[in-house]
């Protein structure tokens, strides 16, 4: 436990938040299985965040998904303290947060983290250069240098030449390119998202997101990003919780929350996804049973395919890169005649897929083979295999459970 | 739904509301019954009056004679009182010292920059007519008295406002003081600050500070509160201090609120500061007071004119200052510059305007190189000493301010050219003229004219003949001697607990008794009548012209610089056109006090309708409904809220002005106030009293028509 909660840059541990007079001695009375309205009902007091634990990893963006009221913006709220958790713990790189004095978070908040509002949260009265450089004019960095920053990254988000116009006249896309900016100017490690592509035309939305993936790709910050649009959820996140009366209800990667949602509720949200272009190989290849060595000989290929009964071996070379495939029947046949290994008989042309591949792009190649599909990384290195089986049924909905 | 709902409730508010109807008829018809067992209970017994005046006679006398040995004068009061009076010396002095032709440019440059030629032009006219006039040495006066006011007021109203915005609990403890301040009328400030301050310019300023206070509170207040609380969330999540977060993000947002505040600062200080001539503030009050006391309306009418002026002036000034906007790019008004925009037919005008246009252009263009070059020169200068950084953003800020630099340079420059060849030390005597003959003779052929004409039973002679005789002596009679005491109060406390229950009842009689207990009951029902009178002919008015300007842009159109000229109008000043009709007695009083009310009941009728929504107008008429149907079934009961406030708020203005009406021969509480500060060594207890007795009378008044207009409000709306 210890070891793998250092592994998380940031992680909550049992968060809890009750709004209401009391909020301590309700969440003693609490009983585990009421429900919000019923706590409501009998306490008059709302519970937002209910006993809430996940952990997120360096460089990943974590997606908090949950319909408006699920408790998931008091949840990033209660991540940087702007609003006072109950009880748990938040721990930031092995420092816990709750225990932190003013100073200290002041401290946190202006050199490690960062934060982009669904409203955009601009200071109307200040130029957009001024409003970039807030976070480094409120550290006392002198103006040439938070300036000069500040241009970077307008530059970064390409809102070069629109420095001394005042937010009010941009456009909503535009606020939220200076919202996003404002956060990375002061090169924070992590970055909290608060639906900030929710206020904004489709259009706009799908072009911001694929912008903050490409910024994503270089910047390899920490981020937490709250959405309650799944399809956003999906395509942004690395890991997504799924929040529900302000508990978790699931988490895991997109593939695995798409491929087996927890309950109900969550299935209910997986059914409007697009699943050929969502689910990549990965989510659906299988182990590959039989893998032998370039150096093995057809007999000793030929008895683990008994073994296993199956109807072909995958074959790495000598230092473990993928070489190709032998059927059955090509090593049945070539027991009597080769004696050495098995090594001329695999042809280097047989076509891989990566992991990343969408089930759109692999249809068209399980199509045209009845043997499974090898899936390599970029060094070769096999992982495991695609069917035609697979790919049809994953894209039907359901998944081979084996 | 809602609205169905909300119908039904209605009805069910309607039946409780006949039940007490019932209950104040069977109290009206009481003295009847009363009348035949015995007569003395009409008149509030005198062995229970309390004589609460001749301990506060008492206390005057003690701090009379203790004004040079007391500490508590000698350590607070005096050095206060100094120190007052010192800043109000020095303002006045520089206001004098200054050439006049500076003082005029200042407010034309004043008026330009806040809103624009129109008003820099009329500005320059303000003062000006001050001069033309012979009172340019009382307005400078008034001038003073009111920047030191002001000054001071925001000086407490402004961090006070702060601290409320920051803490709740201090905003609770401060709003039930504050809505008691905003209560009473302002002419009771005027009483107490006697007992401690004395008789002169000094009292004056604390009575104005104490009346000014509420709004530079309320607004700043207000203002920080409705900061977006995105933009502070924002704010703390960057890490921002309380402190970084305040100067830097809540006061520049609540700036225009703020500054709307201390335009409404100036507006009640104004106000006030002109009735204090009754307490000896001098100034342009005083000529007012002096035209009311000996009859000579033409003089009183001159100040009048020059008040209202004046008034106007700051108004439209500190008004434009609270509407400037941030945008980056000056947005420039392409409308005309002096003329209506609707002239822009005639080929003249436009000829004229586009002169005018490229005159402001060019003094644009010229103080913009003024600036450039200041700027330019601070930079060589910052570069010569080596702190070429430290001067850049000095350089800047000159540059991006060029009007305020020019205009420095420009009367800077007329200051040493003073220092040198000293002009405008005094407004030229030649170009005065008496304009309070030419006045007294029109006031006459009016008052021969229009106070009878011809030997009809039409003017303002029969109808105030007509409004004595048919409304107020009726309803001063039935309250005074129809009524027995006993009775008044018993049906305040029904009203009262119809209205708002049994803290409201018992508030309420308890009041009441309180002024029968000083002594006070008769006059007090004889201000009361009049305020009857006054609030029934006002609503009369104001609520069928509210739902006209509602229906009607042009009316509203019409209406609007009306209206926004008499709410600049400080309320003294009313008094005088309504002698130079009506003559004095109470029905001056009343005239006045109508005038002054009608405005908030105009206008809160009218935005009471016109804030509905089109879609409910819109499903009004899908229905077919005609307009009279409209009106009465989706227009008045929708704005019924917003109408009722505005009866709450002529009520509290008749009041106030009713008071005042003292002044010219209105009689009642007012009459003795105005006796206690016209000789406060003889009668300032009773003056007190009486203060006392409008203040509980203003507050029952208040707190029972305020809480009918909240229980007016449908519930889930807004």
């Amino acid at each position: 436990m210890a070891t793998s909660e250092s592994n998380f840059k940031v992680s909550c541990r049992k968060i809890w938040k009750i709004f209401g007079p009391h909020p301590e001695q309700v969440k003693q009375a609490l009983k585990p299985d009421m429900s919000r309205a019923e706590i409501l009902e009998q306490t008059g007091h709302v519970v937002a965040v209910k006993n809430v634990s996940f952990g997120v990893r360096a460089g990943e963006t974590f997606v908090v998904m949950g319909l408006s009221g699920s408790g998931k913006s008091t949840l990033v709220r209660c991540i940087s303290r702007l609003i006072e958790p109950t009880s748990g713990q938040i721990i930031i790189e092995g420092e816990d947060v709750t225990a932190m004095s003013e100073e200290r978070l002041r401290l946190l908040r202006r050199r490690k983290m960062s934060m982009v509002f669904q409203h955009f949260g601009l200071f109307p009265h200040r130029k957009v250069i001024d409003n970039v450089a807030y976070g480094l004019e409120i550290q006392g960095v002198d103006r040439n240098t938070r300036f000069e920053r500040a241009r970077n990254v307008l530059k970064m988000v390409s809102l070069t030449g629109w420095e001394n116009h005042y937010p009010g006249e941009l456009s909503g896309g535009m606020q939220q390119r200076v919202g996003i900016a404002r956060a990375l100017a002061v090169d924070p490690e992590i970055l909290f998202f608060d639906e900030p592509f929710s206020a904004l035309d489709p259009l706009i939305r799908r072009e911001m997101q694929d912008e903050l993936l490409n910024l994503q790709k270089v910047m390899q910050k920490t981020i937490i990003f709250i959405t309650h649009d799944f399809l956003e959820a999906v395509k942004l996140g690395d890991d997504i919780a799924i929040m529900k009366d302000g508990e978790i209800v699931q988490v895991g990667t997109p593939d695995q929350v798409i491929l087996n949602p927890a309950n109900d509720y969550v299935r209910e949200f997986t059914k409007d996804v697009p699943r050929s272009r969502v689910l990549s190989a990965r989510a659906i290849m299988k182990p590959c049973d039989v893998v032998c060595s370039e150096n093995d000989s057809p007999e000793q290929v030929q008895s683990q395919l008994q073994t296993y009964l199956s109807p072909i071996a995958f074959v790495n070379s000598e230092n473990g890169r993928f070489l190709g495939i032998l059927s059955r029947a090509q090593v049945d046949r070539a027991v009597p005649t080769v004696n050495h290994t098995v090594r001329p008989l695999v042809h280097d042309n047989q076509p891989t897929v990566s992991p990343h591949t969408f089930l759109s792009d692999l249809l068209s190649i399980v199509a045209a083979t009845d043997l499974p599909v090898p899936v390599v990384d970029s060094s070769r290195k096999l992982l495991g295999s695609v069917d035609r089986t697979a790919v049809i049924m994953a894209l039907g909905g359901a998944v081979d459970s084996s | 739904m809602v609205r169905w709902e909300s119908v039904s409730g209605y009805i069910q508010i309607h039946r409780r509301d006949v039940m007490y109807l019932a209950l104040l008829v069977l109290i009206l018809l009481l003295p009847l019954i009363v009348d035949s067992i015995s007569t003395e209970l009409t008149e509030f017994p005198e062995a229970w009056d309390i004589h609460l005046r001749e301990p506060l006679d008492d206390f005057q006398r003690w701090t009379i004679r203790n004004r040079l040995t007391h500490p508590l004068f000698t350590w607070f009061f005096d050095p206060l009182s100094d120190a007052v009076d010192f800043s109000i010396r020095q303002i006045e002095s520089v206001l004098l010292w200054l050439p006049w032709p500076v003082v005029v440019l200042t407010a034309f440059l004043l008026g330009q920059r806040a809103v624009g030629l129109r008003v820099a032009l009329f500005s320059a006219f303000a003062m000006l007519f001050m001069g033309f006039m012979g009172l340019w040495d009382e307005g400078m006066l008034t001038l003073a008295l009111m920047a030191v006011s002001v000054i001071i007021a925001l000086l407490i109203g402004i961090p006070l406002g702060i601290m409320a915005a920051r803490s709740d609990r201090f905003e609770a403890g401060l709003r039930p003081l504050l809505d008691v301040m905003q209560t009473l009328p302002a002419f009771v400030y005027l009483i107490p600050v006697l007992l401690f301050f004395g008789i002169a310019r000094v009292p004056s300023v604390i009575a104005t500070v104490i009346y000014a206070l509420p709004p530079a509170i309320r607004l700043t207040n207000l203002g920080i509160r409705q900061v977006s609380p995105a933009a502070v969330e924002a704010a703390r999540a960057f890490g921002s201090t309380g402190r970084q977060t305040l100067f830097k993000v809540q006061i520049p947002l609540a700036l225009p609120t703020i500054i709307a505040g201390v335009n409404q600062t100036i507006m009640m200080a104004f106000g006030i500061v002109v009735i204090a001539a009754l307490i000896g503030a001098g100034g342009l009050g005083n000529e007012v007071l002096i035209a009311l006391q000996k009859q000579q309306v033409g003089r009183g009418f001159i100040a009048g004119m020059a008040i209202v002026f004046m008034a106007i002036l700051l108004d439209r000034v500190s008004y434009g200052f609270s509407q400037q906007q941030t945008v980056s790019n000056a947005q420039h008004s392409h409308g005309f510059h002096l003329l209506p925009n609707s002239w822009d037919r005639f080929a003249v005008v436009r000829v004229f305007e586009q002169g005018v246009d490229l005159l402001l252009t060019s003094c644009a263009r010229l103080s913009q190189a003024i600036a450039a070059g200041v700027a330019t020169l601070v930079s060589a200068i910052g570069a010569a000493v080596g702190k070429r950084e430290a001067v850049r953003d000095v350089a800047n800020f000159l540059q991006g301010h060029a009007f305020l630099v020019s205009s420095v340079l420009l009367i800077s420059g007329l200051l040493i050219l003073h220092a040198f060849a000293p002009y405008g030390e005094e407004f030229p005597k030649a170009w005065v003229f008496d304009l309070g003959q030419p006045v007294d003779v029109g006031v006459e052929w009016m008052r021969d004219n229009i106070y009878q004409i011809g030997d009809t039973s039409i003017g303002t002679g029969p109808l105030s003949d007509f409004l004595l005789i048919y409304t107020l002596n009726p309803i001063r009679a039935f309250l005074q001697d129809w009524l027995s005491w006993p009775l008044v109060i018993l049906g305040f406390a029904v009203i009262a607990y119809s209205v708002g229950g049994w803290r409201l009842a018992i508030f309420s009689a308890a009041g009441l008794f309180a002024v029968g207990l000083m002594g006070l009951w008769e006059d007090s029902m004889n201000t009361l009548s009049q305020v009857i009178v006054a609030v029934f002919i006002t609503v009369l008015i104001a609520i069928p012209l509210g739902v006209l300007s509602a229906r009607n842009d042009t009316v509203e159109a019409f209406l609007k610089p009306i209206l926004d000229t008499l709410q600049t109008i400080p309320f003294f000043v009313y008094l005088i056109p309504v002698i130079i009709l009506f003559n004095v007695g109470r029905i001056p009083g009343i005239m006045a006090s109508v005038l002054y009310a009608l405005p908030p009941g105009i206008r809160l009728t009218n935005l009471g309708i016109r804030q509905i929504s089109n879609e409910t107008m819109e499903a009004a008429r899908a229905f077919g409904s005609t307009p009279r149907q409209t009106l009465f079934k989706v227009q008045l009961p929708l704005a019924l809220p917003a109408i009722a406030l505005g009866v709450n708020q002529v009520i509290m203005m008749v009041l106030a002005m009713v008071v005042v009406a003292g002044l010219v021969g209105g009689g009642g509480l007012g009459l003795l106030a105005v006796k206690g500060l016209a000789n406060p060594m003889r009668d300032l207890g009773r003056g007190i009293e009486a203060g006392i007795a409008i203040v509980l009378i203003a507050m029952i008044l208040d707190r029972i028509t305020q809480t009918w207009a909240k229980n007016r409000e449908i519930k889930g709306h807004h």
